[in-house]
């Protein structure tokens, strides 16, 4: 395998040890939420074995576009990375020994199945803590290990939904529609999961002592909605879709260029707009008497967005980036995934990485983020297949004669 | 103040110790070291003597000036003034980055090498430094010049473009600032993974963080599918991208929305039996994904009739007797009045103890156990604690910081 997704600014060729070299991930999680931190850990050190059902596995490995593998979707593929899969039953008795021995010489546990499904099977915090006190456990689920809403099914899109974020998307008066097509709650989520388990590690290694990190997917996006709660405490104020623009600068929106195609200008201060005057041909647009002070603009919105979607629809897409390039205009192109993989910008920095995968050939993943000078992430290996470790985790890891995993398996244990 | 649920005697927090200068503005990597000064790290906001940080006039000011944001995603940061365009302002940084573990700036790049203060000189002021740099595009390539902000960065990152109706006008993504945001969080980790090394090694080094690579790293399986099959996704609406149906926002009878996923079979087999009509799950019917695919204009039409005969309450009601995934698409109103929201304390009212307003902010995500952030204190004024700072960190007497006073070096 290969992989050169790491975009490491300095001397890439010296081996060097990653932050998290040394420490042990189990992933039970299904799916994104909460795996995709794992997954982060993976990418700088961790070893991270996936959890999975002996007969289906992940469901994530069914889930978007198919390959030639009958288990891994590309969707498996780019975000089960840097994973070695091992089954195992939690349903029954034995596989949840197996489960609290091999958390016993772990160091991270990540689940997000609903709230009270590990206590079904015997695996509520107090038995996993009593297994390993240092363990630090991260539990992601639509709405939290609390609450009257705990046990509801919490996907991406319906937690994005009760966190406050869908609602906003879309235009005013119109249906709200999804903040992109992708499950932006589930990364989001996973990041403040990532971010939690950093933490409770470097507190369980001062004290010796693990414990819990509850992330609701839904408090996950509302955390990031800046001023909006603030607002409406204090002032009652709702704030409601807007479009393809924004309540508090402009023009700050995405715009059609000549050749149908789309770009997106960001004039948040006077500046800005004074040098958008300027790409324009029209400076005197910027002049104190005109639109020169954000208020003027934001007071004659519509007339000042109808000057630039003018200009912008009488130049090609390439010629309005340039100018607007030229003025230093904060602009970018609305990039669908062709124009990504034409960018010279993606190129350079590495954030497509080619990796080989058996069966399948080269599968074009997204590469580490973020990147670090001195100790850069790597991708080892994308999605594994069902169970590619379980014989040498309970092997090695766990002790078990060649025998007593042949029985296990018989039983379908693993 | 309220802080989160948890054990009675609270241990030290992890980052307790740690001191952190953020030197940057507006929110992506400033909400870095937000985060890191809710699990204990002594956050010093260095601010530009006159104006501060630009986020405390972006938005709706408080009632002491100072925006909700500011004061919301100042927490717990002590204000030091200090000019980084006067030579006093930067001996003085340099003597500060010599007592510190982290460093946020994202100003462009070349910004800090201009003044002086950039990654050889301050890693050798101090090796063990950390230092978080967040831009538009990242510290290299041929884009790292351009001005780069978060709308921009859901552009260039694929997100804008798969926002809106099918061929209709990209929109914002639901918030202008999500990409500062996500960058804040990757930076975050970037920046606990290298205290660790750190730690470890006594070696320090930098976070390389491009507002436009959060997000694209975060768009799923769009980078390998188009490499294989060519596929570019395309704007959808409410809908799943050619995974799941129903999927999607139905408006109710009460003119509000909800939101329904049925991703497998059961789930829609759930939705039916809400619906009064568990015959549509039937196998000659739509009970199969790829029926439901292929029918999707039908079955959404049924969906979208059904909840246009209730209201949300009705709807969200029936869908949960059944376990349904559903959920109100809240609105801030809806969101102050929710049980869920109330039972986490999701929102936490913190007293600004100058005009004794009481403000509403986001409370810590995550939540941890054992040790769980804390929001000690809201957003400060600017230059709050730059005589404290001066006279504690370095040193300086009464007399030498009114003399930096008077040459506006702070």
């Amino acid at each position: 395998m290969t992989a050169d997704g790491s975009a490491a600014p300095a001397e890439p060729s010296l081996p060097t040890r990653l932050p998290l070299d040394g420490l042990r991930v189990v992933d039970v999680g299904n799916f994104l939420a909460g795996p995709y931190a794992a997954s982060i850990l993976g990418e700088f050190g961790a070893e991270v074995l996936k959890v999975e059902h002996p007969l289906a596995g992940d469901p994530m490995r069914r889930f978007g576009t198919g390959t030639t593998r009958p288990d891994a979707t590309l969707k498996w593929l780019s975000e089960a990375r840097n994973r070695k899969s091992v089954t195992l039953d939690l349903r029954q008795p034995e596989g949840v020994d197996l489960f609290l021995r091999l958390l016993g010489k772990s160091d991270v546990l990540v689940e997000n199945f609903r709230p009270g499904t590990m206590e079904e099977w015997g695996l509520g915090w107090a038995r996993i803590h009593a297994a390993n006190p240092r363990l630090v456990m991260l539990r992601v689920t639509g709405y939290g290990q609390t609450g009257p809403y705990r046990r509801r099914h919490g996907f991406a899109h319906i937690a994005q939904a009760f966190g406050g974020l869908n609602y906003l998307c879309g235009f005013p008066g119109e249906s709200p529609v999804l903040p992109g097509t992708v499950p932006l709650g589930d990364y989001i989520a996973s990041l403040f999961g990532a971010i939690g388990v950093l933490v409770a590690l470097r507190h369980a290694e001062a004290t010796g002592r693990g414990q819990v990190i509850d992330v609701g997917i839904y408090e996950a996006v509302f955390r990031v909605l800046e001023e909006i709660a603030g607002v409406y405490g204090a002032q009652g104020k709702v704030r409601e879709r807007e479009g393809a623009g924004s309540f508090v600068a402009v023009p700050h929106g995405h715009f059609r260029t000549q050749d149908d195609r789309w770009i997106a200008i960001a004039c948040t201060t006077d500046k800005m707009f004074e040098r958008l005057a300027v790409a324009m041909g029209q400076p005197h647009l910027a002049s104190s008497s005109l639109y020169g002070d954000q208020r003027k603009r934001l007071a004659a919105r519509d007339t000042v967005n109808q000057l630039v979607i003018e200009w912008v629809a009488s130049l090609p897409r390439d010629a309005v980036m340039a100018r607007c390039l030229e003025e230093e205009v904060p602009v970018g192109k609305v990039n669908s995934i062709a124009d990504i993989f034409a960018d010279e910008q993606f190129q350079a920095r590495g954030n497509l990485a080619t990796v080989a995968v058996d069966g399948v050939g080269d599968v074009v993943v997204p590469g580490v983020v973020p990147t670090l000078s001195a100790t850069p992430g790597r991708i080892t290996g994308l999605g594994p297949a069902l169970g590619d470790a379980t014989d040498a985790v309970m092997r090695d890891l766990l002790g078990l004669a060649a025998g007593e995993v042949a029985r296990l398996r018989a039983q379908r244990i693993i | 103040m309220t802080a989160p649920a948890a054990s009675s005697a609270p241990a030290a927090l992890p980052l307790a110790g740690i001191r952190v200068l953020d030197i940057a503005t507006i929110i992506a990597a400033p909400y870095c070291a937000t985060l890191l000064g809710e699990f204990g790290a002594d956050v010093l906001k260095l601010e530009h003597p006159v104006g501060g940080d630009g986020l405390r006039k972006f938005g709706t000011p408080s009632q002491r000036g100072d925006t909700y944001t500011w004061l919301s995603e100042g927490r717990n940061k002590r204000s030091v003034t200090l000019d980084l365009r006067l030579p006093d302002g930067v001996a003085l940084f340099k003597r500060l980055v010599a007592q510190t573990d982290v460093l946020c700036e994202n100003f462009r790049t070349g910004t800090l090498e201009k003044w002086g203060l950039g990654w050889e000189v301050l890693r050798a002021i101090n090796p063990r430094l950390v230092m978080l740099r967040v831009t538009g595009y990242g510290q290299t390539g041929p884009y790292r010049d351009r001005p780069g902000f978060a709308r921009v960065a859901h552009a260039v990152g694929g997100i804008a473009y798969l926002a809106g109706m099918p061929k209709g006008t990209p929109v914002t993504p639901g918030s202008t600032t999500l990409g500062d945001y996500m960058t804040g969080l990757y930076g975050c980790i970037g920046v606990l993974l290298a205290l660790r090394h750190r730690d470890l090694t006594g070696e320090g080094q930098y976070v390389d963080a491009a507002l436009y690579e959060s997000v694209f790293r975060c768009t799923d399986e769009l980078a390998p599918a188009y490499a294989m099959h060519g596929t570019v996704r395309e704007r959808q609406g409410s809908s799943h991208n050619d995974n799941a149906v129903p999927h999607g926002h139905f408006a109710t009878r009460d003119g509000k929305w909800i939101a329904i996923s049925c991703a497998t079979d059961k789930l829609f087999g759930r939705l039916a039996a809400a619906m009064g009509r568990p015959e549509l799950a039937s196998h000659s019917i739509y009970g199969t994904q790829a029926v439901r695919l292929e029918h999707r204009h039908d079955v959404n039409e049924i969906v979208r009739d059904w909840c246009g005969s209730l209201t949300r309450d009705e709807v969200l009601a029936r869908c949960h007797a059944t376990d349904t995934p559903a959920a109100p698409l809240n609105d801030i109103a809806d969101i102050f009045g929710d049980r869920q929201f109330h039972a986490r304390r999701t929102l936490v009212a913190v007293d600004e103890p100058e005009t004794a307003e009481t403000v509403i902010v986001p409370a810590v995500v995550p939540r941890l156990s054992e040790t769980p952030g804390t929001i000690r204190s809201l957003g400060p004024r600017l230059g709050a604690h730059t005589d404290a700072v001066l006279q504690e960190l370095l040193g300086c007497t009464p007399d030498e910081v009114a003399e930096l006073r008077r040459k506006r070096v702070i």
